[in-house]
């Protein structure tokens, strides 16, 4: 076990205590947490790392959350989640084949519109989605135990977040992770180190796909129901809006951004309630929440997690873990704004 | 053949609308290199702003000419505000400003009108006329003219006008353009403005013919494929595929779904194909950015390996 993976599980280990003490509302915030950021961290790797733009998160979460759903109701205990990796991972590598051949932009636009497909393909195909009523799904059963209260969820989330959160590390820290890196920043210089382009990003489109599907399959087990309006394109825009606003390439950045983009709706519902503005709150939420993306990516590009990096927190927390000093993360801390394009 | 015809009519008038909105997302991605996510926000306000215009007791040519203006001013704040900022950001956190423009305005207009679906003024008399047994309703006539007009008016003012070339040349390379003296940063505010005034014109005409909801703001997307079909920096393939389209989304509503819902209750447990229609664009989107992704009017693009 390396040094960096301690800072995690000590941050898993208390988020499970604290959890456990905050009761049932409390379990379940962080049980919506906990899976937002493994969602996150999925489309951190794709999009953060690898630089492949996707606007279809939210249909990946969805093929996990039926897949989990059904193999759940036929009784497949936990390897129903690893049913909803499975095949979500196929169905990444399927929206990703167009990216063999398109780029950036054009790219995004495809994965756009297997967003709208994939939606309607929830409502056409009845017999396995059960269509616009919606899937029913059994309690989650994991080795024979049902689990059935948010506490159970909350614990179970925030186990798979840390196995995501290691994995992610780990797998930054290979020759893969690093190709990602490079397919980002150029595709001809990639090509001519002698990075095999279309098989990297097929790797970070199936293992992003993969995460996708175990985030899904949770939400449907959390949820109880897989419905198509659940998987709308509004869905995908909040991962994006995760990422972002958390930071992009960055993995607590992905967490903080999840905790954001979920929690805030929860704050202004209570803050609604406590000033009896109920009727106009579904309105008064969204507009907080468009608004706050505009000034972050206007005034903090880099996100919630450079903001941390300003005070002293990373600092502490690296002296905790006791990385070396690295001259070259301390010169990119120094560098402008954005990267230039181009 | 009445029938076929009569689906022609209704595709053309809705493609035609959806060929003004286009122009306005190719026009802003031409010159500032953003592609607008929000264009289905400016479509939507443009036509609230309409409707309270003509709640104020304005005539209706006098609310539309107001909307539109009051449009060109949204736009231009946009630009001015948000992205100019960003100009050297990432791709994907402009896309995501546009996105957050879009949640916001959306959230606004539920504020201020309600969810519900308003009943839209009528700012065209009743009836219908009557062409070889096909019916056209004097909203559809009005839609399609004034659209299909308007898009042409507009492609001759970009060709032929000084500003229009002034504009050709800040798209085209903005570093020559600054060096001969363009303001390119006035163009891109320009761009954005024309763009939303004409998205506020597509709004309050789609309005006419479906009624004014929320809703109005998913055509936003639905301009993509049209797009991309006409080639992203292509104004005239905007119009032809945006027409192509309208056509083509009548024809699979009226014949395509009725066949393909009973082949479905034939042959499987499926009892509906559900909206087709909608997604029938983006299907050929896929097709089309595979087979030819620099569409049917665009340049050899350089997004392609």
């Amino acid at each position: 076990m390396t040094r960096s993976s301690l800072v995690p599980i000590i941050l898993a280990i208390l988020a499970i205590a604290v959890s456990l003490m905050l009761g049932r509302y409390g379990a379940y915030l962080t049980h919506v947490v906990a899976i937002a950021a493994i969602g996150a961290m999925s489309l951190n790797l794709l999009n953060g790392w690898c630089g492949q733009i996707n606007f279809a998160q939210a249909a990946l979460l969805g093929v996990g959350a039926y897949t989990a759903g059904n193999c759940g109701n036929a009784g497949w205990d936990v390897f129903s989640l690893l049913a909803a990796g499975i095949a979500s991972a196929l169905a990444a590598v399927l929206i990703g084949l167009p990216a063999l051949r398109l780029r950036g932009l054009y790219f995004a636009i495809a994965t756009l519109a297997a967003q709208f497909i994939f939606e309607y393909l929830f409502k056409f195909a009845e017999p396995i989605t059960h269509g616009v009523s919606g899937l029913l799904i059994q309690p989650m059963k994991l080795l024979g135990r049902v689990i059935d209260t948010d506490q159970g969820y909350a614990v179970l989330a925030i186990c798979l977040l840390l196995l995501t959160w290691l994995f992610m590390t780990w797998i930054r820290r290979t020759d893969l992770g690093r190709a990602f890196l490079v397919v980002r920043e150029n595709e001809v210089v990639a090509r001519g180190m002698g990075i095999n382009v279309p098989q990297t990003k097929m790797w970070a489109f199936l293992i992003s796909g993969f995460f996708a599907g175990i985030a899904g399959g949770l939400m449907g087990f959390t949820d109880r129901l897989a419905h198509p309006e659940a998987f709308g394109m509004g869905l995908s825009v909040d991962y994006i809006a995760m990422i972002i606003v958390g930071g992009l390439g960055s993995l607590p950045g992905s967490l903080l951004g999840a905790a954001f983009v979920s929690l805030l709706p929860e704050a202004i519902q209570r803050f609604g309630e406590a000033f009896n503005m109920a009727d106009q709150l579904s309105a008064f939420r969204e507009m907080a929440f468009g608004l706050l993306i505009i000034l972050f990516l206007i005034f903090e590009p880099r996100g919630l997690s450079a903001i941390l990096g300003k005070t002293n927190v990373q600092r502490m927390m690296a002296r905790f873990a006791r990385r070396p000093t690295n001259p070259v993360r301390d010169q990119a801390k120094n560098q402008p704004k954005w990267r230039s394009v181009e | 053949m009445t029938f076929y015809l009569q689906l022609a009519v209704a595709g053309i008038a809705v493609g035609s609308v959806y060929a003004l909105i286009a122009i306005g997302i190719v026009l802003i991605y031409k010159c500032s290199g953003v592609v607008n996510f929000a264009q289905g926000a400016f479509v939507m306000l443009g036509a609230y702003f309409t409707y309270a215009l003509t709640r104020l007791g304005l005539a209706p040519v006098a609310a539309v000419l107001g909307a539109m203006l009051a449009m060109a001013l949204v736009g231009m704040l946009t630009e001015r505000l948000v992205l100019r900022p960003m100009m050297k950001a990432p791709v994907v956190a402009i896309m995501a400003v546009t996105l957050g423009i879009l949640i916001l305005t959306r959230a606004v207009c539920l504020a201020i009108w309600g969810p519900d679906q308003i009943a839209f003024p009528k700012l065209f008399p009743d009836g219908a006329v009557n062409i070889f047994d096909v019916f056209i309703t004097y909203n559809y006539l009005a839609a399609a003219l004034l659209s299909v007009c308007l898009s042409l008016a507009f492609l001759a003012f970009y060709q032929f006008t000084a500003i229009g070339l002034k504009q050709r040349c800040a798209a085209d390379n903005t570093r020559a353009a600054l060096a001969i003296g363009i303001h390119t940063g006035n163009q891109n505010s320009l761009a954005w403005s024309m763009s939303a005034a004409l998205a506020g014109l597509g709004g309050t005409l789609l309005a006419t013919l479906n009624g004014l909801s929320l809703g109005l703001s998913d055509i936003g997307l639905v301009a993509f494929p049209v797009i991309v079909l006409g080639g992203l920096t292509s104004l005239s393939g905007a119009v032809v595929a945006g027409l192509l389209l309208g056509v083509l989304q009548a024809f699979t509503d009226g014949i395509l779904t009725p066949w393909f819902e009973t082949f479905l209750r034939a042959y499987t447990r499926i009892y509906s194909a559900g909206a087709l229609q909608q997604v029938v664009p983006y299907m050929i989107l896929v097709f089309v950015l595979l087979v030819r992704p620099q569409g049917i009017f665009g340049r050899r693009g350089t997004e392609r390996l």
